[in-house]
């Protein structure tokens, strides 16, 4: 099974929901999709679903188009699954109606599943814990019980492609962290490949295979978690994915000098993305950087909040060139004056401090 | 795409000629003179002293009526939502049984009540010989029993924004040093106004619309209103009965039409301040007062439908109308009467039945799948032809009629169907006029369904048939159960527009008791409409116990 999604376009009138989306999914593959609110990725997830059909570009599953401006493929006719941010579980039928229904009425349930659906139905409850309450209705299960029944229900007739639209968001915080490891097995288990929307860089981060990251109707950068944690393409990425600071400064070559009165070093930055050159920024994460006694030549900052979180604090630190965020194990008190640095990059270049003195 | 628009142009088509065409004749008619346009008609009418009394009569009973219903409403609304007066469900029922029972079923119940031969009058005989109760045949009566059948809407309204009024904003004002009675007229009366004025429309328009009330009463004493005096001028026939009884129907539609805006606008009003849940707690404790408050409140329930229903029943239920209240003067006759020797009311209750089922059934599927696209494809094109739905349940029934019988009888130039005054145009009548409910009734239905549930079947291979079937159907029959019942009812108990409508032959229940009343024969005219609180009580019942049973197993709840 391969997804293709070129040049995909989707408009509501006038507003301009995706705009040429180039995607592949391999078989097997777990992506996520993941953007702030009103980015486009659930329209995304709804196109391939078939729930909408594009205004332009085509979606070909198996070297099939199955959607394009012309036409588009009903959804009952993919074999796909899909999970819902409210579970969307049916209130007047039982644990095992639900897990049920898609093997008898997917024309494409495999043979041997349809043969032996109670085997099946089963298997399947037992998958995701639930075979104790397989007779129980909706309104007699838990949050997390209910998002279990529904990815049963989508898993059960061996679909092609599993399609997961927030599925975590109306869970509370610590059941999130357990579901995460339910859908990771899951998807160990079933080998589907998987697409999952969400706007919680904490879970694409865990999950993933590939993130695709969105903005505005684009794609902003695809590829491994590591790849987007570490080595984010733009500023919008290094904000949202890993919260990065963009410390302003000039670049020579792939020497970084941040801004500042009498500045005596510069960050080596060989990995940074081309954009941030043209723009004169460097980005990095809160636990990259250190903080500690001022010193000549060093950027200086005051801190101007303190968050105590237990293994560590993290610290807003006001300079002249802006705020940045630091995450620090060493402890400091509000409006004390602290160096900020990035040793593993740093490197000195005397030049400046030496001729402004 | 091409049959979606065919689909659309068609729909397009059948509403503008069934809801659109009617009002368009009748406007039409009515300014239509000898050489082209011509507001003769209506100089004409504003020149007749009957035009004149009826409209002052019609002003009076709105009005008075409508005050009525607003005092019982509101009073009954604040007690139920903020005191803890005990049976609150039982009250609830009664209240709204006052709006159920049909209104000329209501006024027979009355009239035999307080009747030479009613209860009262024989109470008052021992007390004080030759003494006679107060005649509900008068303008009076007109708007006693039309303010107790109308009261329960303003009681509706009103009871819900109560509930939703913040407890914390009359605390507020009692810290501030508000006592009790100031918080009820400074907080909570000016908070409840929007949907007390909602519901004090809604009155308004319902007293416009009704025919019964003032039929029954008002018309053996020469009392006439707008609607009566619209069935007087056609079934009276004279040379230019219908361009008169037209332009009478343009000038009670017209008030009706600004009473709907009116009513539109404080809707929307009171819908604003819709941020809380409501509140179920009492909110006040009677206390000692509960000792005269609960029998006052108690009693004029019993005494506002309850009792003079007992008396109408019992009425039913005498071998002659002069004869003393004792068993052997108690027989079944007048049912035997009614049901098994008279052919004309047995067919009357035949035709009843059978449109009412047939309306039931045209109104459950097509405004079922309007309510399907007006929830999941909201657009400008369905939100107007649910407009124009809505219009002919909007108008007052009897100028809804009229407007049937012009358009009917041709309704395309050279097209006469030749169903003027069968069971099939009345058939039509009632699906126009009632279409609405059910729409309503399924659009509450539909709303309540998150669109992901839908999508759930869709995405599980569950093409259009099995989702209706399987995962459709099952969540949303309770109420669209709701709203059949209510279409049957208000069907097969319609008085105003079968009265217009009718010829021998396509009787109706309501248009035979009429008949019976016009004749004297009471004791008939009771006999069937006990018969028919005995079908309704049915009815609710079974409506009740099938939703109960269907949702059971979900645990009373939609989630």
């Amino acid at each position: 099974m391969s997804i293709e999604i070129k040049g995909v376009e989707k408009s509501f009138g006038d507003f301009r929901a995706l705009k040429s989306i180039d995607l592949s999914i391999r078989d097997g593959e777990f992506v996520a999709i993941l953007g702030p609110s009103g980015c486009g990725k659930t329209t995304l997830l709804r196109l391939l679903a078939g729930f909408e059909r594009p205004t332009g570009g085509e979606v070909v599953i198996d070297g099939k188009v199955v959607a394009s401006s012309s036409n588009s493929l009903p959804p009952e006719k993919r074999h796909i699954g899909m999970v819902f941010q409210n579970f969307a579980l049916w209130p007047h039928m039982n644990v095992t109606e639900h897990v049920r229904f898609p093997i008898r009425n997917h024309k494409q349930t495999p043979p041997e599943v349809r043969k032996q659906e109670k085997a099946r139905i089963d298997e399947v409850l037992q998958l995701v814990g639930l075979e104790k309450l397989a007779q129980r209705m909706p309104h007699e299960l838990s949050g997390g019980q209910k998002q279990r029944v529904a990815i049963a229900r989508a898993i059960a007739a061996r679909p092609a492609l599993l399609l997961m639209d927030e599925p975590l968001s109306s869970l509370d915080a610590m059941l999130r962290m357990d579901m995460r490891r339910e859908i990771q097995s899951v998807h160990r288990t079933t080998g589907t490949a998987v697409v999952y929307v969400t706007h919680d860089q904490g879970e694409a981060l865990a999950m993933a295979d590939r993130i695709v990251v969105m903005k505005d109707g684009e794609i902003q950068q695809s590829g491994t978690p590591q790849d987007i944690y570490l080595r984010p393409q733009n500023e919008f990425v290094a904000q949202f994915v890993s919260k990065s600071n963009l410390i302003p400064g000039s670049w020579q070559e792939d020497i970084f000098v941040p801004q500042g009165e009498n500045i005596a070093i510069g960050w080596a930055g060989l990995e940074v993305a081309e954009s941030f050159r043209q723009s004169g920024h460097y980005p990095v994460r809160p636990d990259q950087l250190e903080l500690g006694q001022p010193g000549p030549g060093m950027l200086r900052g005051v801190i101007a909040n303190v968050q105590f979180q237990g293994k560590e604090f993290h610290y807003d630190v006001r300079t002249d060139r802006g705020q940045w965020e630091v995450i620090s194990s060493s402890s400091f008190k509000l409006g004390e004056e602290v160096s900020i640095r990035l040793p593993q990059a740093e490197r000195k270049t005397n030049v400046r401090y030496v001729s402004q003195v | 795409m091409n049959t979606r628009k065919l689909w659309m142009l068609l729909t397009a088509a059948a509403v503008l000629f069934f809801f659109v065409l009617p009002i368009a004749r009748l406007v039409l008619l009515s300014v239509q003179g000898e050489n082209g346009l011509s507001l003769g008609v209506y100089t004409e009418l504003l020149e007749q002293k009957r035009f004149w009394d009826a409209l002052w009569n019609t002003a009076i009973m709105v009005l008075g009526s409508t005050l009525l219903s607003l005092l019982l409403g509101t009073a009954s609304a604040w007690l139920m939502a903020y005191t803890d007066i005990r049976w609150k469900k039982a009250m609830h029922l009664l209240i709204l049984l006052c709006f159920i029972l049909p209104s000329y079923v209501l006024t027979l119940s009355w009239s035999s009540f307080m009747g030479v031969q009613g209860p009262v009058a024989q109470i008052l005989n021992v007390l004080d010989p030759g003494a006679r109760p107060w005649s509900v045949y008068s303008m009076g009566g007109i708007i006693f029993v039309m303010g107790i059948h109308h009261f329960p809407l303003v009681y509706l309204f009103t009871v819900n924004v109560l509930k939703k009024i913040s407890r914390d904003l009359e605390w507020a004002a009692g810290t501030g040093g508000a006592g009790r009675l100031k918080v009820l007229f400074k907080i909570t009366l000016p908070m409840a106004l929007p949907g007390i004025t909602a519901g004090g429309l809604l009155v308004f328009l319902a007293s416009l619309d009704n025919f019964g009330i003032p039929a029954f009463l008002g018309t053996p004493v020469n009392i006439s209103v707008l609607s009566t005096l619209i069935y007087e001028e056609i079934i009276g026939f004279g040379p230019s009965a219908f361009a008169r009884g037209a332009s009478l129907s343009v000038v009670l539609g017209l008030i009706a039409i600004v009473g709907t805006l009116l009513q539109w606008l404080s809707v929307r009003k009171s819908k604003q301040g819709e941020t809380y849940l409501p509140d179920e707690q009492p909110r006040y404790f009677l206390g000692r007062h509960r000792l005269w408050i609960m029998p006052l409140a108690w009693g004029s329930l019993l005494l506002m439908s309850v009792v003079p229903l007992l008396s109408m029943i019992l009425l039913s239920l005498r071998r002659s109308y002069g004869g003393s209240l004792s068993l052997s003067n108690l027989t079944l006759d007048n049912y035997r009467y009614i049901l098994l020797e008279n052919a004309s009311t047995w067919r009357s209750i035949q035709n009843s039945f059978m449109l009412s089922i047939a309306a039931l059934m045209i109104c459950l599927l097509i405004g079922t799948a309007i309510a399907y696209f007006r929830v999941r494809r909201p657009s400008k094109m369905n939100g107007l032809a649910e407009l124009a739905i809505s219009v002919p349940y909007t108008l007052p029934g009897i100028v809804f009629a009229l407007s049937m019988i012009l358009t009917w009888m041709e309704p395309l130039p050279g097209w006469n169907p030749g169903i003027y005054g069968t069971t099939t145009l009345l058939l039509i009548a009632y699906v126009c006029r009632f279409l609405i409910l059910q729409i309503r009734s399924s659009v509450t239905a539909f709303s309540q369904i998150d669109p992901a549930v839908e999508e759930a079947a869709s995405v599980s291979g569950a093409g259009t048939r099995r989702r209706w079937q399987s995962v459709l159907l099952p969540l949303i029959l309770p109420g669209l159960l709701g709203g059949g019942l209510l279409v049957f009812l208000t069907a097969l108990t319609e008085l105003t527009v079968s009265a217009l409508l009718y010829s021998s032959g396509s009787q109706t229940i309501g248009v035979t008791i009429f008949g019976f009343e016009q004749a004297g024969s009471t004791l008939y005219s009771t006999a069937l409409s006990s018969l028919i609180v005995f079908l309704i009580f049915v009815g609710a019942g079974l409506l009740g116990l099938t939703q109960k049973m269907l949702r059971r197993r979900r645990g009373g709840r939609l989630s």
